[in-house]
């Protein structure tokens, strides 16, 4: 994990609300679109992603249900709820002005 | 292997509350290590390798149990209230159920004409009353508490059987069961052979037995 994983992790809520926009999905597809999406640089830890799930079903962004696999074990499926769709809008709008905010911060005029 | 995984999670959570929460928690990060032990292996890991890949992406659990830790402590006051209420109303019932056949038993010792139909009435009453209790004592549950069984309920049922046979084993149950009771009291008021007619209800167990275990066997053929 080259790069900086606490910065990844503190938008962890809004990266499973990215996720979930596209509809339902359990945890290890969650993991697996992200290290996709990152061409394999950043994977969420277990432990994180559920301590995220819980979070944010608490916050009534998401709700979960079981799968009803005929085969192996139930998989534990999440659901966007109306609430995690204003969330997502709200926390991606703040992320783009963090993004010109830090950019500007750090910018160095080169000559 | 994949019990090895089960195992290590297991360990994790050792000192986790027991509760629905963990449970749930426990069953969703053990499929999805599975899965991901599965994937790994597909794509030419040895297991040794796959497990060692699959534990290192667990991480720090800390933030997790503190979490699940939270949710008890949140929980068990009203918990352990309801555990006490509920303790004493089945110790009652219970209690009731066992005296319900005293005056039964004195007022037939009497030898007065009727008397034994008055014991029996006191019976009865004694009878509803108990099962009106339990009722009472099963609907009034706080919801949170149904919740926590209700999953893990639902986890057994989905790993013993489906939700409908279920439902018509228990539905026959309880009409094997009424029907006993009214014969037991049939036979015994016109044999008055009291000192016999009990042995019904052994009976009955044994049949209810019998039942479960064609419902068991028609459901492994089934599968």
């Amino acid at each position: 994990m080259p790069i900086a994983s606490d910065l990844i992790r503190g938008h962890i809520d809004a990266i499973i609300l990215t996720r979930l926009l596209g509809g339902d999905s359990y945890g290890y597809e969650i993991n697996k679109s992200i290290l996709q999406l990152t061409r394999g640089e950043y994977e969420i830890k277990e432990a994180t992603l559920y301590s995220a799930f819980r979070r944010l079903e608490q916050a009534d962004c998401i709700s979960s249900y079981w799968g009803d696999e005929q085969t192996g074990a139930r998989r534990r499926y999440y659901t966007i709820t109306q609430v995690g769709r204003e969330a997502h809008k709200i926390l991606y709008g703040e992320w783009h002005t963090l993004k010109k905010m830090i950019d500007n911060l750090i910018y160095v005029e080169e000559n | 292997m994949e019990n090895k995984i089960r195992r290590y999670v297991e360990g994790l959570f050792e000192d986790a509350p027991v509760s629905r929460k963990t449970v749930e928690l426990k069953e969703e990060m053990i499929q999805n290590l599975e899965e991901k032990y599965d994937d790994l292996v597909f794509v030419g890991k040895s297991p040794e390798a796959a497990y060692n890949i699959v534990i290192a992406s667990i991480g720090d659990v800390s933030v997790l149990l503190n979490q699940l830790n939270n949710e008890a402590a949140k929980a068990s006051p009203e918990a352990a209230k309801y555990r006490t209420r509920s303790a004493a109303f089945t110790a009652v019932a219970v209690m009731a159920y066992i005296l319900s056949v005293l005056p039964l038993i004195i007022l037939s010792e009497l030898n007065v004409p009727g008397a034994s139909s008055i014991g029996l009435g006191f019976m009865i009453i004694t009878v509803a009353a108990a099962t009106g209790l339990l009722i009472f004592n099963s609907m009034s549950k706080p919801k949170y508490l149904k919740e926590d069984d209700s999953i893990i309920e639902e986890f057994k049922e989905w790993q013993s059987g489906t939700h409908e046979q279920k439902q018509m084993r228990k539905a026959i149950s309880s009409a094997v069961w009424s029907l006993v009771l009214v014969v037991y009291f049939l036979a015994s008021f016109t044999t008055h052979a009291w000192h016999l007619t009990w042995i019904v209800f052994p009976l009955a167990g044994a049949v209810e037995g019998l039942i479960n275990a064609i419902f068991a066997s028609k459901k492994k053929g089934g599968e």
